[in-house]
């Protein structure tokens, strides 16, 4: 069976991820930058901001919005210490009623769904709800990334803004478990953590006691 | 003899981009020194004029006394070395926080015993884990420092300015064009914004704030 080609910016089947994030990755970001192939000016270097929506008692669906646009991916599986994440739902602001309570919140895990009284809320509305709710936190993340393409994974380095304090973060992601593995010993990353968005998150808000890759 | 300390007024900003400072401060000012530590910093998400925190297993407390010109006089107290008994967390720590005192199991707590069984389990406390490398400097005869710290592990900067006498701070600002728009931050309130327990002001989580 031949690989599937991957295409940086373009959609794939289901990939495996690897990412970890500290305080520093400064060879790893080195060793990717002379390992990647060239690739499109458009992903050399992208700005962001987000809003991700943390549950104390979910760590398998990963909610974020941005541009007004709310993604929510579900874990899959792990194979090797890779994780797979699936589209679980995508939707915009303002976002009806019945979205929020067959979707969104289930989504989060918690008990306690908010009275929702209207046909449709806007955004505000929206973080008005999660920051009320004792096991909901909205968290602002801005992120500063820059891509890269190692043995046909996709590879990122990025300097990210968690409610303002920085880490950075490498990843390299693919449909094939052995390209992002030769990839994670070529970057001298073998036997560092893989800690997704949410898990890092979580870990600099206080919601996890663990800690950071370095 | 009694030793008074005496109450600093200060003033402390937080940024990712603060080089501008910094320059200015390198420029009136050689390093004295630099020293790194780590904290534990006790939060709840109520505005409290208290900063409660544990250093090399000493737990102390600074009382905002005044707010004047936009600083901030603050004046610390010791509670003590751990273990502490819980008379003391109850009457003294738990007021401090502005939250109820739990029912407490054991007569005297060690700093694992007081974070694991004490802090973690109520609702209202979160728990931030400082780490430090703070360069102190003077300018205009203030205590000054630039500190880099990482809280749970993400880096964000400081500076702060301080000294007994008001003026001195505010002449000092003048020096560091800390212009009067620029907000004065404190510890736990950059704390809760990092993590989310307090909402963010506008300019806060830009890159170039």
């Amino acid at each position: 069976m031949s690989k599937e080609k991957l295409t940086i910016g373009e959609v794939s089947k289901p990939r495996f991820e690897f990412r970890t994030f500290g305080r520093e990755f400064d060879v790893a970001a080195y060793l990717m930058s002379r390992l990647s192939v060239p690739v499109p000016r458009k992903v050399w270097e992208r700005n962001s901001e987000e809003i991700y929506i943390v549950s104390k008692t979910n760590d398998v669906n990963n909610t974020k919005i941005r541009d007004g646009k709310m993604d929510i991916k579900t874990f899959v599986q792990e194979v090797d210490g890779l994780e797979q994440w699936n589209p679980l739902m995508k939707g915009e602001f303002p976002i009806k009623a019945d979205t929020l309570k067959n979707d969104v919140f289930p989504a989060f895990k918690v008990e306690g769904l908010p009275t929702l009284d209207k046909d449709e809320y806007t955004l505000e509305e929206f973080l008005g709800m999660v920051n009320n709710h004792p096991d909901l936190q909205a968290v602002n993340v801005e992120k500063e990334r820059y891509g890269y393409m190692v043995n046909d994974t996709i590879c990122e380095y990025a300097v990210v803004y968690i409610n303002g304090a920085s880490l950075v973060t490498v990843n390299s992601e693919s449909t094939e478990i052995d390209d992002i593995k030769k990839t994670i010993g070529d970057l001298e990353l073998d036997g560092v953590e893989n800690i997704n968005y949410l898990q890092a998150i979580k870990r600099v808000i206080g919601m996890s006691d663990k800690k950071l890759a370095n | 003899m009694v030793t008074t300390i005496q109450p600093r007024y200060e003033f402390r900003v937080f940024g990712n981009n603060l080089k501008k400072y910094e320059d200015k401060i390198e420029e009136l000012s050689e390093k004295e020194m630099t020293r790194e530590m780590d904290s534990i910093y006790l939060l709840t998400p109520w505005k409290r004029k208290n900063n409660v925190k544990i250093r090399e297993g000493v737990m102390d407390i600074k009382v905002l006394e005044q707010e004047m010109d936009g600083l901030e006089q603050w004046n610390p107290f010791l509670v003590g070395k751990f273990p502490l008994k819980a008379d003391v967390i109850k009457s003294v720590v738990f007021p401090a926080l502005g939250i109820e005192s739990p029912v407490f199991e054991r007569k005297k707590y060690t700093l694992d015993q007081f974070i694991n069984e004490v802090v973690c389990i109520d609702p209202d406390l979160a728990v931030a884990y400082v780490w430090k490398t703070r360069h102190a400097y003077t300018v205009n005869d203030c205590i000054t420092e630039i500190a880099e710290i990482k809280v749970n592990g993400a880096y964000i900067k400081t500076i702060c300015v301080e000294s007994e006498d008001p003026a001195k701070v505010l002449e000092a600002k003048k020096l560091l064009k800390m212009g009067d728009n620029i907000e004065n931050v404190n510890y736990p309130l950059a704390l809760k914004r990092v993590m989310g327990l307090t909402k963010l002001p506008g300019y806060w989580n830009k890159i170039d704030f």
